[in-house]
């Protein structure tokens, strides 16, 4: 449970900093992050592929938790 | 219409902060023209206002504006943000946000390649006064939706993605008891093993917006595996591996697994194993310490798992809903899915909140593994109600069990400054239920205290048993991630960076880190290679065996144990488990994804990557022994089609992409293939063919239905049948890629994958099992002791069978011979390229190779094939019509398996009627010779059944055939055509005796561009 109540600290104090420390970002200076390559998964339909391989033969749930899918473990 | 040039521009302004609605069309018609001209003119740039020839523009989900040119005239690169800006300024101005995007790719016919500038460049561009304001929303600036949306999310642009991929399993290191032939002497050694696991999947998706908010995708995944994996551990000492021996007695040529030792196990003060020999000269016993651990594998026969899901969407300005929900099936597992979730922008879409929430309910019901069901104790899951037997099968065990997931994921997207971004999420699984997996066992050593009468001296003895895994039923799981994105200005390249923690109550502590570097190069190339690193702790109840101080009661009543688990280590009194999955190890994987992306909306996807599972990897030491180390690769190949550009792009000049397709007009039922070519030089089409067969009649001789004794008689030539099969159905899923290089000419690619699955029934009046043996001549085995073969007739009647994978290769030339408009012949010349496979195997069972699956089920034809066809076609107003003959003609005499299947010949005519401008309905007629089967397969093949006979193949059949053909005539999804047919079968007249079938549904969907 420590690990978890952790967890939630880090989450929490990530969110703060993220929120407080960035300036803003004017929708004309986001030409960069608009790009295919900053996308947070530039490839998803290979990463659904990986994904589902990692999560068949490792015990750690993958970020995608919360879709749900098939076993598929050989 | 009026031709009015070349579209050398297109703009499109997506409406998520509309203009009103009350902006009325009348405006826009006179706004837009005026205002394109004003932002070119205004500033003195290199294109004159004059190269602009004309403006037209579309509202539906979103504004487009499509600019034209003269043919040979050129856009100014920086014309192009002028206009985006222009728009922005003359009436958008009010709205503070604008989703914009301009084609930049836009490659365009008679004005040659000219690709457009970064979007950095024409930021630079609005810097100069004389050009207007710097709020210029460049262009791609503003996809942010789509940017700040996690993948569940990422329903953009209307799309369809294909997929293939091939995960290849390294053999596993596994070692046995061997005795040396010469000398008698037990020594520990490496195993030749089976094959390992290899996976073929296929990945179809599509994106379809629905309206101008709501937003549909949906998934089909199948794969088709196969090959040995690990049962149980064990100590090699304990002579768990028995070695295969060849016929000579001498070399090993594989594992077999037993999973008990009907021998004695000897251990020393300290339980370690040891090896048992006896000195030749005293012939006292000799012990050896050996603490070597080792798998023992078992293969499974090939099996396919299928998954649909679908989302649906609904988007707001600055937030959206999406449910979700899917199937996946599989022989043994059943998993019903559903999501919801929800997207919340704030702070003016620097920060995306995401909130999700999963329910996920399985079923196992698994036909435990024939082999080693035997030798592992069970009788846990019978006194909990979970083992069961099927009424005509007392010797089948099946395992059932209900699992039930709930999960919830939450995560927020944050935009640190304009080159970088972070992703933090969190997210909680609960899982409750049957979570063990049905073919692992657990070895333990029972240590009898009474019956030490063996032991070495100071040692102990013990007998090995495999129990049934067991888990607990409550598992509590939490995760804990973060990403970071960075984008390199100097390279134009973006760092991505993952991190992840994982917890859960089972004791498995995992961290995973990432990194991806997004290259982009130069003609749509992108390279990306990638690491990945992975490190778990092993569960509390992770063992690769344990040793009990009691005995094993091999007389215990029914309703109790015959062990008793309070005496068990402490740690496995409730659970125990060997997987591998559980145990303490790290990972690292490494690979490169490589995309092309080609003009009008065409992407290509391939990507490779290796992974090694080490327990030397694991943060911190402690993993498993190097006994469990395994690796694989993993390759994959997409093809990912852009719907949104392909219209954007239009083709040629009259603005209405739609009318085009009526060029390629004369379209034939679905099943018919090589029916049109593209008319013009440089066209190209995409297009996906299914096609679904299913055999589930009478079984037929020659045109007539037979009794069994009439099969069990004569089904199998010399010999009795014993099965005949019931159900044959076979899925074909193909990619239609075409290219007309000029107009006299279309090349075609044509890769397949397919799956097939037969079930199979045992005649009345057939001979008892045990006297199938004499069909393929009573073979011995390596003792010389006569193989019962007639062992597997009850698991081809209770489990059928499946394979799939990719099937033969087209390459085709379609060359124009005749074309007035009305009448129109055109002949295609082709090779079938044997790729699909033709040796697939069934596992081997009760000590007995399962020898070649049937004929049919084989994947492709392993042969070389050359494939001719002639094809007429006309039409009149709202009639059309055609006809076609085609062949297929094997090249080769045999395959690598020993034989080929029959030539085959068809002949088709239909007709059909426009019944709407969009909706096609036609009828046909089709007649198919197909060639008997020629050779027979040069390895083992079990023949139990008509369908294992190379005489059961071929025939004369008669088909009419019902279509509908509908395409989207305008819109962003204009001249998108969908087909489907129905073949219904008239009359069959097979060779020898074959199952009757039941007809064949061909669906297909192209677009051309």
């Amino acid at each position: 449970m420590r690990s978890i109540e952790l967890t939630v600290k880090i989450l929490l104090l990530t969110i703060t900093v993220a929120l407080t420390a960035c300036t803003a970002v004017q929708p004309w200076e986001r030409g960069n992050l608009a790009k295919p390559q900053m996308a947070l998964d530039p490839y998803p339909l290979q990463s659904s592929l990986r994904a589902h391989n990692y999560g068949s033969r490792e015990a750690a749930a993958g970020g995608n938790a919360a879709q749900g899918g098939g076993c598929g473990c050989y | 219409m009026r031709r009015k040039g070349a579209v050398v521009a297109v703009i499109k302004i997506k409406r998520y902060f509309p203009f009103s609605d009350s902006t009325n069309k009348e405006t826009l018609n006179k706004l837009i023209p005026f205002m394109v001209r004003q932002a070119l003119g205004n500033c003195s740039m290199r294109c004159p206002t004059s190269c602009i020839h004309a403006v037209d523009h579309e509202r539906n989900q979103h504004l487009t504006v499509r600019l034209y040119a003269p043919e040979g005239a050129e856009l100014a690169p920086q014309a192009l943000p002028l206009v985006v800006e222009g728009l922005i300024q003359s009436f958008l101005k009010p709205v503070d946000w604008v989703d914009a995007v301009a084609n930049q790719y836009l490659p365009l016919p008679y004005i040659g390649v000219r690709t457009l500038p970064q979007p950095i460049k024409i930021k630079q561009l609005f810097k100069k006064p004389d050009c207007a304001p710097l709020h210029a929303l460049t262009t791609a600036a503003l996809v942010l939706p789509g940017l700040l949306s996690p993948a569940a999310y990422a329903i953009e642009g209307d799309s369809v993605d294909f997929q293939y991929s091939h995960y290849q399993e390294g053999k596993r290191d596994i070692s046995g008891l061997v005795s040396d032939p010469l000398t008698g002497v037990n020594s520990v050694s490496g195993i030749k093993t089976l094959n390992p696991i290899e996976v073929d999947s296929l990945h179809g998706s599509a994106k379809i917006t629905l309206s101008d908010r709501v937003k549909f995708a949906f998934n089909y995944l199948q794969d088709t595996w196969g090959g040995a994996t690990p049962v149980a551990t064990a100590p090699s000492a304990f002579g768990g591996n028995g070695p295969l021996l060849s016929s000579d007695g001498t070399t090993v040529v594989g594992a077999s697994p037993f999973l008990q030792s009907a021998q004695q196990i000897f251990l020393d003060a300290q339980k370690n194993s040891l090896i048992q020999n006896f000195d030749p000269n005293t012939g006292e016993a000799v012990y050896t310490r050996n603490n070597q651990l080792t798998h023992t594998l078992s293969t499974a026969s090939p099996e396919t798992r299928k998954q649909g899901d679908f989302k649906l969407s609904y988007e707001w300005d600055e937030a959206a809903v999406t449910v979700g929900g899917g199937i996946s099936l599989e022989d043994d597992y059943e998993s019903r899915f559903g999501n919801i979730g929800g997207r919340w922008d704030i702070n003016q879409k620097q920060t995306t909140l995401n909130l999700d929430l999963s329910y996920t309910n399985s079923d196992t019901n698994a036909v435990l593994d024939h082999d080693a069901v035997t030798y592992i104790d069970k009788t846990a899951y019978r006194l909990n109600g979970q083992l069961e037997t099927l009424e005509d099968e007392p010797k089948s065990n099946i395992l059932s069990g209900n699992r039930q997931d709930w999960a919830t994921h939450f995560g927020v997207t944050q935009i640190l400054n304009k080159d970088a971004l972070l992703g933090a999420d969190v997210s909680y699984t609960r899982s409750t239920g049957y979570m063990a997996n049905p073919y692992k066992a657990v070895s333990v050593v029972f240590i009898d205290p009474d019956q030490q009468f063996e032991a070495p001296p100071g040692g102990f003895q013990g007998q090995l048993k495999a129990l049934l895994e067991q888990r607990p039923d409550v598992r509590n799981q939490w995760n804990l991630g973060g990403r970071y994105v960075q984008y390199i200005n100097q390279l134009d390249a973006a760092l991505h960076f993952d991190y992840r923690f994982s917890a859960d109550d089972w004791g498995i502590h995992a961290h995973t880190f990432e990194a991806d570097w997004v290259q982009p190069l130069v003609s749509g190339w992108t390279v990306t290679p990638r690491v990945r690193y992975y490190s778990q702790d092993a569960a509390d109840f992770y063992t690769p065996w344990f040793h009990t101080e009691q005995k094993f009661n091999g007389r215990a009543k029914d309703n109790e144990l015959p062990y008793d688990p309070s005496k068990f280590p402490s740690k496995f009194q409730d659970n125990f488990s060997s997987d591998q999955r559980l145990s303490g190890y790290g990972a690292l994987s490494g690979g490169v994804t490589v995309t092309k992306q080609f003009a009008k909306g065409l992407t290509l996807e391939t990507g490779f990557e290796y992974y090694t599972h080490q327990g030397s990897l694991k943060i911190g030491g402690g993993g498993e022994g190097a006994y469990a180390d395994y690796d694989y690769w993993l390759a994959n190949a997409a093809l990912k089609v852009d719907l949104g550009a392909l219209s954007l792009g239009g083709s040629g000049g009259n603005g209405h992409a739609g009318h085009e397709h009526h060029n390629h007009g004369v379209h034939a039922p679905a099943g018919v293939m090589f029916d049109h070519m593209l008319p013009n030089a440089g066209d190209f089409m995409v297009g996906y063919r299914y096609m679904y067969g299913n055999q589930s009649g009478d079984m037929l001789h020659g045109a007539n239905a037979v009794s069994d004794q009439a099969i069990v008689a004569n089904g199998c030539g010399p010999n009795p049948c014993f099965v005949a099969p019931d159900s044959m159905t076979m899925n074909m899923h193909m990619l239609d890629i075409m290219y007309a290089p000029t107009d006299w000419l279309t090349l075609m690619l044509m890769p397949q994958f397919m799956d097939m699955g037969m079930t199979m029934n045992r005649l009345d009046g057939a001979p008892l099992d045990s006297e199938a043996a004499k069909n393929i001549g009573n073979p011995l085995d390596s003792n010389g002791v006569p193989l019962d073969i007639g062992r597997h007739i009850p698991h081809h009647v209770q489990n059928g069978h499946e394979t799939g994978g990719i099937g033969d290769l087209g390459m085709y030339a379609l060359f124009k011979l005749f074309d007035n408009g009305v009448h129109h012949v055109h002949i295609t010349t082709g090779l079938s390229v044997p790729t699909g496979d033709v040796d697939i195997k069934l596992r081997r069972n009760h000590t007995i190779d399962g020898g070649f699956i049937h004929y049919g089920m084989q994947l492709g034809s392993g042969t070389w094939d050359f494939k001719p066809s002639l094809t007429y076609t006309g039409h009149i107003d709202q009639f059309s019509w055609g006809a076609q003959a085609s062949g297929t003609v094997r090249m080769e005499g045999q395959n690598e398996s020993g034989y080929a299947l029959g030539d085959l010949f068809q002949a088709t005519a239909w007709g059909s009627y426009n019944l709407t401008n969009w909706l096609t309905a036609s009828v046909r007629g089709m007649y198919t010779l197909q060639g008997g089967l020629n050779g027979k397969f040069n390895g083992l093949i079990n023949q139990f059944g008509p369908m294992d006979y190379p005489q059961n193949h071929g025939g004369k059949y008669w088909d009419v055939g019902f279509g509908l053909s509908a395409m989207v005539p305008s819109g962003d999804l204009a001249g998108n055509r969908v087909s489907v047919e129905w073949l219904q079968p008239v009359e069959d007249n097979v060779n020898g005796y074959q199952l009757e079938r039941d007809g064949a549904l061909s669906a297909t969907w192209s677009v051309a561009f």
